[in-house]
């Protein structure tokens, strides 16, 4: 570390990025927050003098498992990340101040880090009943969350609660969650989906912007291209099983024990985009797949509402009843099948009646 | 003035309102009210779950085999345990067996979670109540190497080790950035630790920290990732192959291998790290013995770790069953999880509706349909809630009560239990632990004893991971390798219509999961949590939950900095997005 | 008459028109010439092939256990799946470029005249004809208006939203940077969950084979029942109404 502190410009200085890069990333951030071409040096000042990335963390509906997942890294080592990278300076699960205090530092980050500091979102807020099923200091999350969001930087969701509004957003949504973007329309979002996204993407995210100075590149949905560009099953250890056809059938059969590809089993990993077999989890050591179960496609967007995890074909259920694609395709194909037979034997029985009355007449033939 | 609850907890709601909220430093939102005497003495205390997901409701209609899988997103940090429990209802309701294996893997996989959660619980949750960061910058390295090494054998311990981190501790606090350090009560008159303690122990705060990532990988080779592992109803998804083709990818000698070396870190950092510092903090504060609560009085254990698959019998449990009430330890009641007079949840204090909020339901008639109404004499305005009204509904958290009883469930629990029935793996432990602190037997009943059977705990169930590794071993040599049962798994297979119940000691304690199923699809289901039982507002009656108990008659020295208040509640590892789902 | 609608885009398809309406008179209509005749067969192959490969891909194939492991069948079943695939666009491009140069009844099945009120007079007497309540089918040369709402909505729209959404599934994995992706991943701004394409391009299967089922049972009864020759047409190119 520096003298006494390392700021932000030392930090990306010492990754190698060049005095020009630095100002364009200010340039560049002023843009995305709307603000004249002024704002661009006050930007760059601000982050020459000032030391490392303010990071403020907020939970709306969630299940923790992103934090849990995020302290998980391996590299860089979580406590690395926070004491020597970024500046956690708010984050309910660890932070050691509580009540007033705690909501204090939003206060003073606002004003502080104006336009300086990253929002991590982990959940979404639920906007039914005023926001009320998720309160927080007494007051709605969604109001807290577009507050911070005003003055913030750029905006991460992680997981597939912030990106898509994961489990208590499925059906019937009752609280009303909502993913981020639906919230905040005017910050870059990057989406990490995943449930939870794996750590090391999650620091590799963070990480990025602190040695790059710059926001990463985003695909179509908004995810990191760089970690979300691939299919689960493009890189899937199993797939010369796939394309041998070569499928475990059932539990613990003996395609099981041998490792062959787990698409009957429902295995989503062909439409599933996440870095799970080529990063894999907890420092490399495995991945559902390689463990025996499907990929679930827990970075998807509604992935709870396609059906059971288990079937191959999804759950269609616009059609009143829950049938899958072919279900409902035998089903239209029998029915027309009928319709056919049923019009052949009445032309049949016309033809035959006609003969009968000996009124011989064709119409054709008049 | 005051009253009495029927639990015998005196409440007075005269003197001044103190609110904590957010809650820090656990999992979910909380809220926390307590009324102060001119003493700060807490005189009354309300707790508050502020988050609601409605998961039970999301749960209707869908395949009993995907339940594991939504409920286990209840809650990342206690990742796995709902989803061994949602297994377990299903297989409960339509009668499926596990294999032997799949039992051993379950058990592995749900002990993992314990030691985690509970270290993690410990240094990251719960150490900032008792060690003050700010003090180890004034530790001497040297006497903080001399008292590691007076308590441990574990080998950082160095001078030079500490005098490194005190360097970096330094550096980080002078750039004025504090990170997750900033605005903290650093100190506090309650912070008793002398500066080398404290250096000692924010050392370990960061090795655990480090560590943690180790002890999932266990959850990695069996369940794929972590968190929130791979589960399977009739067993587990892994599949077991040591000695033929493809075993590359199964549960093969070299995954054994890993599983077996991270047991023996994670025993060797328990009985190392843990639980020496669990004593040395204990011994500084052992005259701190506020925050028993329900402790005391009534708790309860559903017991869990089958030693052999299939049979969840208190016998054949190796966690305690049974429940206490009135601190009456010569006497542990038996559980019945069908019997409707047994769990019933009520709601007149929290924000659902029942046709009649004066009786209490049993979860396979439990009924989860939200209301949020303040109580008549709540301060602030919908949206801004300044103070809640305890005499009306004021959380998204259920009631539950045993025979009516509000009851204190969690690692102290477990403990009293084991003890009252004299289990020697439980009650010899804490005999030691008790006579190195030289505190009596009802010392357990407080903060302190919440937090030292956790780590008891941990160590424990460490070693019950080795137990259940070898037998998995054992059974592979004895050339059983299978490891799931797929006679029930299609849905033709079941019985139009069922209903059965699923049950699992959680690192926070008694967990249940009671399903109907009806045409192969979810007709109800019902979580009854931990953090429901810990965090429960009042029922009917007036019975207060575990945590309000707990901060009755809490001095505070500093009513404006809750240090007193977030000690306790963190001595119960709250985890709220589990107790409301 | 349906048939008599302006259809001149250029003088040549005016010509074709007027020739058409005598040949009306002769009863005799030269209906398919032998480019639409051999994209007509072509294209029920590859869509044979492609219903068929499809149905394996969502289902899997049997267990192929024991069987060597260099075994490549469902890659090859995914291959000929693609290979159809690229036939079926390239005749769909083709029969786009007949649309074109084509005479007017090489247009019908790429719009319905829903404005015209004799669209809807027809459509109701070929109901009824059908339905065995009229006594005479009117004439039609091309389509009936029944077999038109079926080749439109049915066959064109469903193979162009087969070949948007399979040349999107195929993106997947040829990658971001494909052509693929460049031309069709806007599909996947509609629907981020790439598995809802999946759902959507297979119950596209089931559509082209409803329609398939009738087109097929339609032709054989034209033929039995109204005495066209409409199966010859398909054979020879020539329409012939007897009697
Ligand atoms: C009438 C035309 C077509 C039919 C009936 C058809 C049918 C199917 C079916 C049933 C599937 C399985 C979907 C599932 O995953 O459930 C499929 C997959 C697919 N089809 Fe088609 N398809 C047609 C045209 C095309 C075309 C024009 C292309 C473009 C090359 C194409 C490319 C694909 C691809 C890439 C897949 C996914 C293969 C995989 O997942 O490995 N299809 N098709
Ligand atoms: C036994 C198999 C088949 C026979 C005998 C057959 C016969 C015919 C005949 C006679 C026509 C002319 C109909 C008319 O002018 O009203 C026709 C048109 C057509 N057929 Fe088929 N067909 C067969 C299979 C298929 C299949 C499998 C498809 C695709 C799914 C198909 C798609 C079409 C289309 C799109 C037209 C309209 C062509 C146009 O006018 O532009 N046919 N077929
Ligand atoms: N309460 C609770 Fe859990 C636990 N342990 C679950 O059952 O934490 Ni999230
Ligand atoms: S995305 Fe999944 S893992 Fe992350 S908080 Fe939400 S439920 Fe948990
Ligand atoms: S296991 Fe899944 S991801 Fe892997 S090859 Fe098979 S279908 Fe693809
Ligand atoms: S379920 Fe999720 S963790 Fe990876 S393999 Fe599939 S994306
Ligand atoms: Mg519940």
């Amino acid at each position: 570390m520096g003298a006494a502190t390392e700021t932000f410009y030392n930090v990306i200085r010492r990754q190698g990025i060049t005095r020009r890069s630095f100002l364009k990333f200010c340039g560049l951030t002023a843009v995305s927050l709307g603000l004249g071409p002024l704002a661009a040096s006050h930007i760059a000042n601000a982050l020459e003098t000032k030391p490392r990335l303010p990071v403020i963390w907020m939970h709306g509906l969630e299940c923790t498992c992103c934090s849990e997942s995020f302290i998980r890294s391996a590299h860089p080592l979580v406590k690395d990340a926070v004491l020597s990278m970024i500046s956690l300076d708010y984050d309910d699960t660890i932070m050691a101040a509580a009540g007033h205090q705690a909501e204090a530092i939003l206060e003073e980050t606002r004003v502080k880090y104006k336009g300086q500091y990253v929002l991590a979102v982990e959940g979404n807020p639920p906007l039914n009943e005023d926001g009320m099923f998720c309160i927080d200091g007494g007051k709605p999350f969604v109001e807290k969350l577009r507050s911070m969001a005003d003055d913030c930087m750029a905006i991460i969701a992680w997981g597939t609660c912030a990106s898509w509004g994961c489990v208590q957003a499925a059906k019937p949504n009752p609280t009303g969650a909502t993913p981020i973007d639906k919230v905040i329309t005017n910050k870059p979002i990057i989406k990490v989906p995943g449930c939870p996204p794996i750590a090391e993407v999650m620091t590799g995210v963070v990480t990025f912007i602190t040695t790059f100075g710059k926001l990463p590149e985003l695909d179509r949905q908004g995810r990191p291209k760089m970690f979300y560009s691939q299919r689960i099953h493009d890189k899937c250890y199993r797939r010369p099983h796939f394309d041998a056809g070569q499928f475990v059938e059932e539990w613990d059969d003996e395609g099981a024990r041998k490792g062959y590809c787990l698409y009957k089993m429902g295995c989503k990993g062909p439409t599933t985009y996440n870095a799970c077999s080529t990063v894999r989890w907890n420092g490399g050591i495995s991945f559902p797949i390689q463990s025996g179960h499907g990929c679930f496609a827990c970075p998807e967007d509604g992935f709870w509402d396609r059906g059971s995890a288990y079937d191959h074909l999804t759950t269609i259920k616009q059609f009143g009843i829950e049938k899958t694609a072919d279900q409902i395709g035998m089903a239209a194909a029998g029915a027309v099948g009928l319709s056919v037979a049923a019009h052949a034997v009445v032309t049949a029985a016309k033809r035959l009646t006609r003969k009968g009355d000996g009124a011989a007449q064709d119409n054709h033939r008049g | 003035m005051g009253v009495k609850t029927p639990n015998g907890f005196k409440l007075d709601g005269a003197g001044k309102r103190v609110v904590v909220d957010p809650l820090t430093r656990i999992e979910g939102h909380l809220r926390v009210e307590v009324n102060l005497d001119s003493d700060n003495v807490i005189r009354n205390a309300v707790s508050s779950g502020t988050m609601w997901r409605g998961i039970e409701t999301i749960l209707r209609g869908r395949d009993p085999r995907d339940a594991w899988a939504f409920t286990e997103r209840i809650c990342g940090v206690c990742t796995g345990t709902h989803a061994l429990t949602s297994v377990r209802a299903v297989e409960n309701a339509l009668g499926i067996t596990i294999p032997e294996n799949a039992n051993s893997i379950r058990n592995i996989m749900q002990l993992c979670l314990q030691v985690h959660d509970h270290l993690v619980h410990f240094y990251h949750l719960h150490a900032l109540d008792w060690v003050d960061v700010v003090s180890a910058l004034k530790a001497d390295p040297k006497a903080t190497s001399r008292l590691a090494q007076s308590i441990s054998s574990w080998p950082l311990s160095s001078p030079g080790y500490f005098k490194d981190l005190q360097i970096r501790l330094t550096k980080f606090f002078d750039s004025g950035q504090l990170g997750p350090f900033k605005n903290a009560y650093w100190g506090h008159p309650a912070y008793k630790l002398a500066p080398e303690s404290n250096l000692m122990a924010v050392a370990h705060y960061l090795e655990a920290l480090d560590f943690q990532k180790e002890i999932v990988k266990i959850h990695a080779v069996y369940g794929g990732k972590n968190p929130h592992p791979n589960w399977l109803v009739g067993g587990v998804p892994c599949a077991i192959n040591v000695d033929g083709t493809g075993a590359v990818g199964a549960i093969n000698m070299e995954r054994l291998n890993l599983v077996s070396s991270i047991i023996d870190r994670s025993i060797e950092f328990v009985e190392k790290v843990y639980l020496p510092d669990v004593a040395a903090i204990g011994s500084v504060y052992k005259d701190w013995l506020h925050g028993g609560g329900l402790s005391a009085k009534s708790v309860m254990s559903y017991g869990d770790i089958p030693e052999t698959a299939n049979d969840y019998s208190a016998a054949n449990l190796k966690l305690p069953r049974g429940v206490i009430l009135d601190g009456n330890l010569n006497e542990v009641l038996p559980i019945d999880h069908g019997d409707s007079e047994q769990i019933q949840e009520f709601v007149a204090h929290s924000w659902y509706k029942y046709p009649d909020e004066s009786s209490g339901l049993h979860p396979w008639d439990g009924v989860t349909e939200p209301n949020f109404q303040l109580g008549a004499n709540f301060k602030g305005a919908k949206t801004d809630i300044r103070e809640l009204d305890e005499g009306g509904k004021y959380s998204w958290i259920k009631a539950p009560r045993w025979r009516g009883n509000a009851v204190e469930v969690g690692p102290l629990a477990r403990y009293i239990i084991g003890y009252a029935q004299g289990k020697a793996e439980f009650a010899d432990p804490t005999d030691r632990l008790l006579k190195t602190l030289d505190l009596p037997v009802t010392a357990l009943f407080s903060t302190l004893g919440r937090t030292a059977a956790r780590a008891l705990e941990c160590q424990w169930a460490a070693h019950q991971m080795r137990y259940f590794q070898e037998k998995l071993v054992a059974h592979i040599k004895a050339g059983d390798t299978s490891t799931a049962n797929t006679t029930k798994w299609k849905p033709e297979s079941w019985p139009r219509e069922a209903k059965g119940y699923g049950f699992t000691e959680a690192p926070r304690g008694a967990l249940g999961h009671w399903i109907k199923v009806k045409d192969t699809k979810i007709d109800n289901y019902q979580c009854v949590v931990p953090t429901t039982w810990n965090g429960s507002p009042r029922d009917p009656k007036g019975n207060i939950g575990a945590f309000e108990a707990a901060l009755i008659d809490t001095p505070m020295a500093d009513p404006e900095r809750p240090l007193e208040i977030l000690r306790t509640i963190h001595s119960f590892d709250p985890c709220l997005a589990c107790s409301t789902h | 008459m349906l048939d008599k609608m302006p259809q001149g885009v250029t003088t040549r398809i005016d010509n074709d028109a007027a020739r058409r309406d005598r040949s009306v008179e002769h009863d005799v209509v030269d209906l398919y010439e032998a480019p639409m005749w051999l994209w007509h067969w072509v294209n029920a192959a590859a869509i044979l092939v492609l219903g068929v490969t499809g149905y394996f891909i969502g289902t899997g194939t049997a267990a192929m256990l024991g069987q060597p492991s260099n075994s490549l069948v469902f890659r090859y079943i995914r291959f000929v799946h693609f290979s159809a695939g690229y036939v079926l666009t390239v005749g769909f491009l083709l029969r786009i470029y007949l649309a074109l140069v084509g005479n007017s009844h090489a247009r019908q099945i790429f719009y319905v005249p829903l404005w015209r009120r004799c669209f809807w007079s027809e459509l109701w007497h070929a109901l009824r004809w059908y339905a065995f309540l009229a006594a005479k089918p009117e004439k039609h040369v091309g389509h009936n208006p029944l077999a038109l709402l079926a080749m439109f909505f049915m066959f064109t729209l469903t193979s162009a939203f087969m070949i948007v959404t399979g040349f999107a599934l195929y993106a997947q994995g040829s990658g971001n940077d494909s052509w693929q992706y460049q031309l069709f991943g806007w599909v996947f701004a509609i629907w981020p969950n790439s598995q809802d394409v999946h759902t959507w391009h297979h119950l596209g299967l089931w559509v082209i084979v409803c329609f398939a089922l009738v087109h097929i049972y339609a032709v054989i009864w034209e033929a039995v029942v109204s005495r066209r020759s409409i199966r010859s047409s398909m054979i020879s190119g020539e329409r012939e109404f007897r009697g």
